[in-house]
């Protein structure tokens, strides 16, 4: 059984409601999907539609095989469906401990134990427990904003971009540190501007093009796809995908 | 000179401590709402009437009747957030700023038509000022101090322990994200109009304790009460504790060098300057 299916979703913008175009996508259960696809391409806004940020205009989303198609974010979370967001993830003025006790905001008696399971996951929360969020590094903050998305016990994990603005070491570990999370039986989709290291790490890609599918398949033989490279991948080393060729500015 | 100047700073830190407790409220509702609530002066009158009437007619003790002022300035402060502000929120800050003002004069004229406008005194115990070398204090500003920083205390209990109180710092921090974990923001907002409000109403009535109460009691604080919010930067909670303190003993010094005229200018030098020298205020970014 998927525990998320997406079915010919579309929506968008008060000011611009063609966005997403008809996507169309699975996870299972300890799978990690990775989807890709130029700057604008509707990434961010699928994952919004997803946790009821933006109401979808059309199409069925199911967590688990129950349709759970435009509920408002606080309903999403209670389904176990929770999202990083791509930028701005983590309360920089609360301190590291406050954060992950919001990550469990909907249910406080569960704080306690959860907060053991996730420190426990990734110890440097529990070493910098009492420092404010916004004096973490960035690849420490990525990692908190994963634990204060798992401090609910989420049944699918939406991440968007996590590796933005990291080095390339610290887009390592996190990589490592979303595989594990997938390994853990937690449903993963990770929006990535770093194809190929993303690809090796996923089991399925999915490439979006102006608000559609474009491609996809399993993640190694996608990477290995002449077409695929020449798309995205092709000239830059590391593998950042844009359309402009210009690359992408680090965030912060 | 010295010694005058000396008992200024007293003065002034003490003014200032209560003025921090309107200036709390003003901020957070700034941080939360994202729009300067200027009722805050009529609130602050309303709960100045509250503690009063609690104190006279009631015969409460200060202590007791502070949560009175509280109690009706968190009722008002929620009236004019439903009744003026909220009608107006798609039009943006400014229209927000503009209804709150013209509500707080619809309060203002609302309790001149109740109370009159004569000057009313808290049944106080006259009690001799406390001497110490060559400064006075009296024994009501102590009180009144002390009562100050026990407001400014739970409100600090309140944001850092109750679940609340940090889902409101969680709102004012990145609004996106608190709903992302599932926080409802109506209700927060709710709630930090209700404690802004009576934050500034205990403020009222911790002035009148001072002075007197009169229908513009609190108006006459809103220049103080912006000034410190904007000195220590808009929506900063010790950002707006600093810049009263500021402000108190600013005014105070501006008192005793030149005439208490000029008691008015320091608030708006004090924004001036803030605002082209360093437009975040002394403390920067908001801060929780
Ligand atoms: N708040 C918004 N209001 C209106 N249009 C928006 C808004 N946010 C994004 N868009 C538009 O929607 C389109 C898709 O944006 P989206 O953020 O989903 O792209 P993305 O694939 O995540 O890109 P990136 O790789 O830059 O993050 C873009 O054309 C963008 O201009
Ligand atoms: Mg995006």
């Amino acid at each position: 059984m998927t525990a998320l299916a997406v079915d010919a979703l579309s929506g968008g913008y008060a000011a611009a409601d063609h966005v997403v175009k008809g996507v169309s996508l699975a996870v299972a259960p300890g799978e990690l999907l990775c989807v890709i696809g130029p700057n604008g391409a509707g990434k961010s806004t699928v994952l919004k539609l997803l946790t009821g940020l933006l109401r979808p205009r059309a199409g069925r989303v199911a967590l688990d095989g129950r349709d759970v198609t435009g509920l408002s974010p606080r309903r999403m979370i209670e389904a176990g469906l929770v999202l990083v967001p791509q930028e701005r993830n983590v309360f920089g003025t609360l301190t590291v401990e406050e954060n992950l006790a919001m990550g469990c905001f909907l249910d406080p008696r569960r704080a306690r134990a959860r907060m053991a399971a996730v420190t426990e996951r990734f110890p440097l929360l529990a070493e910098r427990r009492r420092q404010a969020a916004r004096t973490l590094s960035g690849g420490q903050r990525q990692i908190l904003a994963m634990g204060q998305a798992l401090m609910s016990e989420p049944r699918v994990l939406l991440l968007d971009e996590p590796t933005a603005g990291l080095s390339p070491k610290a887009a390592d570990d996190l990589f490592a540190l979303v595989r594990a999370t997938a390994e853990s039986g937690v449903a993963v989709l990770m929006v990535e501007q770093n194809a190929l290291q993303a690809m090796q790490v996923s089991d399925r890609a999915l490439v979006l093009v102006d608000g559609r599918n474009a491609h996809e398949g399993p993640a190694p033989a996608l990477a290995r796809d002449p077409e695929i490279r020449r798309l995205f991948l092709g000239g830059r080393g590391a593998g950042r995908m844009d359309a402009s060729g210009t690359g992408r500015e680090t965030q912060r | 000179m010295a010694e005058a100047l000396a008992q200024a700073l007293i003065n002034g830190v003490i003014a200032g401590t209560i003025l921090a407790v309107p200036a709390l409220g003003f901020t957070a509702i700034f941080a939360v709402l994202n729009y300067p609530n200027f009722a805050i002066g009529a609130l602050a009158t309303v709960g100045a009437y509250a503690g009063w009437v609690g104190n006279t007619a009631f015969g409460l003790p200060m202590a007791a009747a502070l949560p009175v002022a509280f109690l009706a300035a968190a009722l008002a402060g929620l009236a004019v957030q439903w009744m003026a502000v909220k009608p107006l929120e798609a039009a943006g800050a400014l229209m927000m700023a503009i209804a709150s003002l013209a509500a707080g004069l619809v309060l203002e004229n609302m309790l001149r038509f109740g109370f009159g406008n004569e000057l009313r005194g808290f049944d106080l115990p006259l009690l001799r000022d406390w001497r110490f070398g060559a400064f006075r204090v009296g024994p009501q500003q102590v009180e009144n101090f002390v009562l100050a920083l026990a407001c400014m205390a739970l409100l600090w209990a309140f944001l850092r322990f109750s679940r609340t109180g940090r889902a409101m710092r969680a709102v004012a921090d990145n609004r996106d994200l608190a709903l992302l974990r599932g926080v409802d923001p109506v209700r927060v907002a709710a709630v930090t109009v209700a404690v802004g409000a009576g934050l500034a109403g205990m403020g009222g009535m911790l002035v009148g304790l001072d002075t007197s109460v009169d229908p513009l009691v609190g108006t006459r604080l809103v220049l103080s009460i912006f000034a410190a919010a904007v000195l220590g930067g808009l929506g900063s909670i010790p950002g707006a504790v600093a810049g009263a303190i500021a402000i108190g003993v600013a005014e105070e010094v501006a008192v005793l060098a030149f005439n208490p005229a000029y008691r008015l200018v320091v608030g708006f030098v004090a924004i001036l300057a803030v605002l082209t020298l360093r437009p975040s205020g002394l403390f920067g970014a908001r801060a929780g």
